[in-house]
């Protein structure tokens, strides 16, 4: 299908910090629904490169476009603008907002409302915060149940699952192009892992294009298109999900080299 | 549960949401007003002499509600430490005063100089905040720091042409602020000349206080609207995660900018209709001591919280009349209470900022424990046998009943 | 252009005098931001409780008579009651009001320490003295004037800028070549590291805030022998050049904070010589402004990474 768009497209992505090259020479494809995942061992880089993504940091070298456009440089609100929207490893909620105005903060870079309009009740600032509030009823329809009798409960008093559907409904909230999930199994047991599975799957089929850093290895092989390796922050490996998963480097980045001739 | 059990649970956060309904607000304020003609008549029909007294101290009072509710925008709401905050109180009562008295020979009347003092509160509000609000918190706040100083010394020396480099700037009877000893007999606040009737009519003494709450009513009203508009979830998200803040799209930078500016205009404002009531400003208007003076009250009724910063500004100003020794110790007793308030309770009354970490907030340390996780969440336990099943079931979302 | 050129030495050296006073006590704040990450706002007032430690102690030999005994001493007892009571007060700070807010939101620490400042200035207003106290210096230390050629300082200024160099050398060394030196800059680089190598942060913590406190001690007793007065609000504007100093050194660098404290004091010489005197403070606010905005990190600080 040709007439799928490039959404990511990542062109000698390089990163260093100080002397150490977080990420170096990095070259990715992702296209409009595409469900694609990056993982390596810890300390490959993969977090950075959501960073680098995301405009947290500013790429050392190399280029990263969004559906064209040039992100490196932008400053990380221009970005979640034009359709980057991303959770975080160790989830990232305003504890002191409640579920709902954690979720509004999604919709903050396309909702047209100012202080002067909010203060004497202007009608097109009334009708914009109107617009947010649906949006929050839009971006909980995949958890529902969970989240609906919560919407008022500050962030802090939630419990870790609550939390992080929380933070993917605020990504949601934000209308992107491209979702980034840093780690979004982690700390769940194996029913929540299936609810994860089954959600991005749901987010895909509504058009959303998913990249995902995973460390779960059931998870990622049974939800992507495809896998990208990452170690040291190189590229060793890129394919299918069986085909990475045999891959002698991947087993060696892992485990070793004794393992990956075993 | 009832309701007043409810309420109790719920934390300063409900509290707060209970306190500034409209149903609250609007009581407190009619009372309030009420106040002085209240004291009057206790004071006509008893031995009672204490009315002016008390008039005088409740409009202190009121002028200290509008200081701490503006500081608590931009401390409280978007967790900036503007440490200078009481300079912008201080520039709108010195532009007001240059505007109506004899220091420049003008005299404006009411909107002009608002206009005026707005204009020049928010020319300075954005000269000390551009450079600095990209840059740390502590930083921001040496910087205020620094400005009210270098503001109290301008003010001294520059009731005489500054001389730079040997050549002098501006003719010898240049005086433009007074000096030590400040601009006096400046206008009281008039009413504007195109009301008729009245119009012109000078504002009485006792009647300050109204402006003042009248002044507090607006900016608590104005507070509440952004709150909960997209402006001030914008302002506490920037406070409380910055990085995930920019992440959704947040331009911190501005929004910062915004709370610092509008904070720095209320207080001038507030600076202005002060210089109408003593018909008076002078250097000491920018001493530091009272910025940390507004920053007790707030502490004190909690970060984040509008009640609170009333009840603070209440307590702070009301109590060393009461207890007749404070007067002298004020500022040792009230430093200490900060202290004493932000080891064991820093988010005093009613706070609702977050300034310990939680124990319940997750992170990188509780995934570290498979149980812990487990047992955050709501779903059961599962055996490593039921998992696999259940994974090699792939595709469908298992639908549980939450435990009852 | 001929009295600039008559003036410059004169003014480099009063520059450099007030500059290592504002690199003393630079110091301080340096050394408490690069372990804690936080702006010691009391810092100023710790300077300033040294300096009425030393004019009390002053007093009571001076002024009660108690003849014979030799000026050296006193000021020797000067000192050690200055750099000790400042330590303590230092450390008694931390323990009291920092500590507990060790883990808290990056600010709350920053409102305790404007407190602790208002304290001990009003403390010292109201219990000791609103008007400025006169240190009886002349009757300890000589008066004389150094003169070479056509540079005059005050023999109390020199020795204000030996001690306050020695001092920095002493810190240099004791930083960058003993063990406890290398435990400090560990826990500055990284806190919870240094604690898995067995180190024990609390005390290093404690002796960085005894040190730092104890520099601005002995700076109080320094300034109130130079001008022979001490008053609570002194405290105020010169942490405040102080803390410039450091940001122009590029704050958590300790020889920053003495390049950085030289470098300042020179400026306003030279601003308050040419320029204009009575704006002199005026053009440290300036120098705070522009680095702020040209070169956040300072000279010889690491490039601000973003604040996250």
């Amino acid at each position: 299908m040709t007439d799928r768009r490039r959404v990511l497209e990542l062109r000698g992505l390089t990163h260093r910090f100080g002397g150490l090259k977080a990420v170096d020479g990095l070259q990715v494809d992702i296209d409009e629904g595409e469900i694609v995942s990056l993982v390596g061992p810890n300390g490959a880089g993969k977090t950075t490169v959501f960073n680098l993504i995301s405009g947290v940091l500013k790429a050392t070298a190399g280029s990263i476009r969004l559906l064209g456009r040039e992100l490196v440089g932008l400053p990380a609100h221009r970005i979640t603008h034009h359709g980057v929207a991303r959770t975080f490893q160790n989830i990232r909620v305003f504890p002191q907002l409640t579920v709902r105005e954690n979720i509004l903060l999604g919709t903050h870079h396309w909702t047209r409302s100012g202080m002067l309009g909010s203060a004497i009740f202007w009608p097109g600032t009334m009708r914009a915060e109107r617009a947010a509030e649906a949006e929050v009823h839009t971006a909980i329809d995949l958890f529902r149940e969970r989240l609906e009798p919560r919407l008022e409960d500050p962030a802090y008093s939630l419990s870790y699952a609550n939390r992080r559907r929380t933070e993917i409904a605020r990504a949601l909230a934000a209308r992107p192009q491209l979702l980034l999930l840093d780690e979004p199994a982690a700390g769940m047991n194996p029913y929540e892992r299936i609810e994860i599975a089954g959600l991005i799957r749901s987010m895909r089929d509504r058009g959303l294009t998913i990249f995902l850093i995973e460390h779960h290895m059931p998870l990622v092989m049974e939800i992507s298109d495809r896998v990208i390796v990452m170690d040291h922050g190189v590229k060793i490996a890129e394919g299918l999900p069986k085909e990475v998963h045999s891959n002698p480097r991947v087993v060696e980045a892992y485990l070793g080299r004794r393992a990956a001739s075993a | 549960m009832p309701w007043h059990k409810r309420l109790w649970e719920s934390g300063p956060y409900g509290w707060n949401q209970a306190l500034t309904r409209p149903q609250v607000l609007v009581p407190f304020f009619v009372v309030a007003a009420t106040l002085p003609p209240l004291l009057q008549y206790i004071e006509n029909n008893s031995a009672w002499t204490g009315a002016e007294f008390w008039i005088r101290i409740l409009t202190t009072c009121a002028m200290y509600a509008c200081l701490a509710v503006s500081l608590n925008l931009v401390v409280g709401y978007a967790g900036l430490l503007n440490l200078g905050f009481i300079a912008f109180f201080a520039i709108g009562s010195y532009a007001y005063a240059l505007v109506a008295s004899d220091q420049l020979h003008q005299h404006l009347p009411l909107w002009s100089s608002l206009i005026t003092v707005i204009a020049v509160t928010l020319g300075f509000a954005l000269l000390v905040g551009i450079p600095s609000l990209r840059l740390r918190g502590d930083y921001l706040a040496i910087v205020t720091l620094a400005f009210g100083l270098i503001m109290r010394e301008l003010t001294i020396d520059l009731d005489r042409p500054p001389v730079l480099a040997g050549h002098q700037f501006g003719p010898s009877d240049f005086n433009l602020t007074g000096g030590t000893a400040g601009i006096h007999a400046v206008d009281p606040l008039r009413l504007p000349s195109w009301m008729p009737l009245i119009h012109g009519a000078a504002f009485q003494s006792r009647t300050y206080y109204w402006i003042f709450l009248g002044f507090l009513a607006i900016i608590i009203f104005c507070l509440l609207r952004w709150r909960g508009s997209r402006v001030g979830r914008a302002w506490v998200a920037v406070r409380e995660d910055e990085l995930a803040a920019r992440a959704m799209g947040v331009n911190t930078f501005k929004y910062r900018l915004l709370a610092f500016c509008t904070s720095a205009v209320m207080a001038g404002i507030v600076g202005m209709i002060d210089a109408a009531y003593t018909h008076n400003t002078f250097p000491d208007n920018f001493n530091v001591q009272e910025t940390v003076l507004v920053f007790i009250m707030v502490v004190l009724g909690g970060l984040g919280s509008i009640p609170g910063a009333i009840v603070g500004a209440t307590l702070v100003t009301i109590l060393p009349f009461v207890l007749q020794q404070l007067v002298l110790y004020k500022y040792v007793v009230f430093s200490l209470v900060l202290i004493v308030l932000m080891i064991f309770r820093p988010q005093g009354l009613l706070g609702t900022v977050s300034i310990r970490p939680r124990a319940t907030m997750g992170g990188t340390i509780e995934l570290l424990t498979a149980e812990s996780a487990i047992a955050a969440s709501e779903l059961p336990t599962v055996t490593d046998r039921e998992a696999a099943d259940l994974e090699s079931a792939s595709g469908a979302i298992v639908a549980m009943e939450p435990e009852p | 252009m001929d009295y600039f050129l008559q003036t410059f030495p004169q003014q480099l050296v009063n520059g450099l005098e007030a500059g290592s006073l504002y690199a003393l006590i630079a110091l301080g704040y340096t050394l408490v931001y690069g372990i804690l990450e936080m702006l010691n706002f009391a810092h100023g007032d710790v300077f300033m409780v040294g300096g009425f430690l030393a004019a009390g102690v002053a007093g009571l030999f001076i002024h009660n008579g108690v003849a014979a005994v030799p000026a050296a001493l006193v000021v020797t007892l000067m000192v050690a009651v200055a750099m000790g009571g400042s330590g303590l007060l230092g450390v008694g700070i931390e323990r009291i009001a920092y500590r507990p807010l060790r883990n808290a939101n990056r600010l709350a620490p920053l409102i305790t320490a404007i407190g602790v400042s208002l304290l001990l200035e009003s403390v010292v207003q109201v219990q000791i003295s609103p008007a400025p106290v006169l240190v009886p210096s002349n009757e300890l230390i000589p008066q004389s004037v150094l003169q070479v050629g056509n540079v005059a300082t005050p023999f109390t200024g020199a020795t204000l800028f030996v001690a306050a160099i020695l001092l920095m050398v002493g810190l240099d060394l004791f930083v960058f070549r003993t063990r406890f030196g290398s435990a400090m800059r560990a826990t500055a680089q990284d806190r919870e590291a240094a604690t898995f190598m067995g180190i024990d942060v609390d005390r290093v913590i404690v002796v960085t805030f005894l040190i730092g406190s104890a520099l601005a001690g002995v700076g109080g007793v320094l300034y109130g022998l130079r001008f022979a007065t001490v008053d609570f609000f002194m405290g105020y504007l010169l942490g405040i050049k102080a803390f410039t100093a450091a940001v122009i050194g590029g704050i958590g660098n300790l020889r920053g904070a003495v390049v950085g404290g030289l470098l300042l004091g020179v400026l306003e010489s030279f601003g308050g010589g040419f320029i204009s005197s009575q704006y002199q403070d005026a053009f440290a606010f300036l120098a705070l402004i522009v680095v702020l905005l040209v070169r956040p990190q300072g000279l010889f600080g690491q490039p601000l990474t973003d604040r996250a």
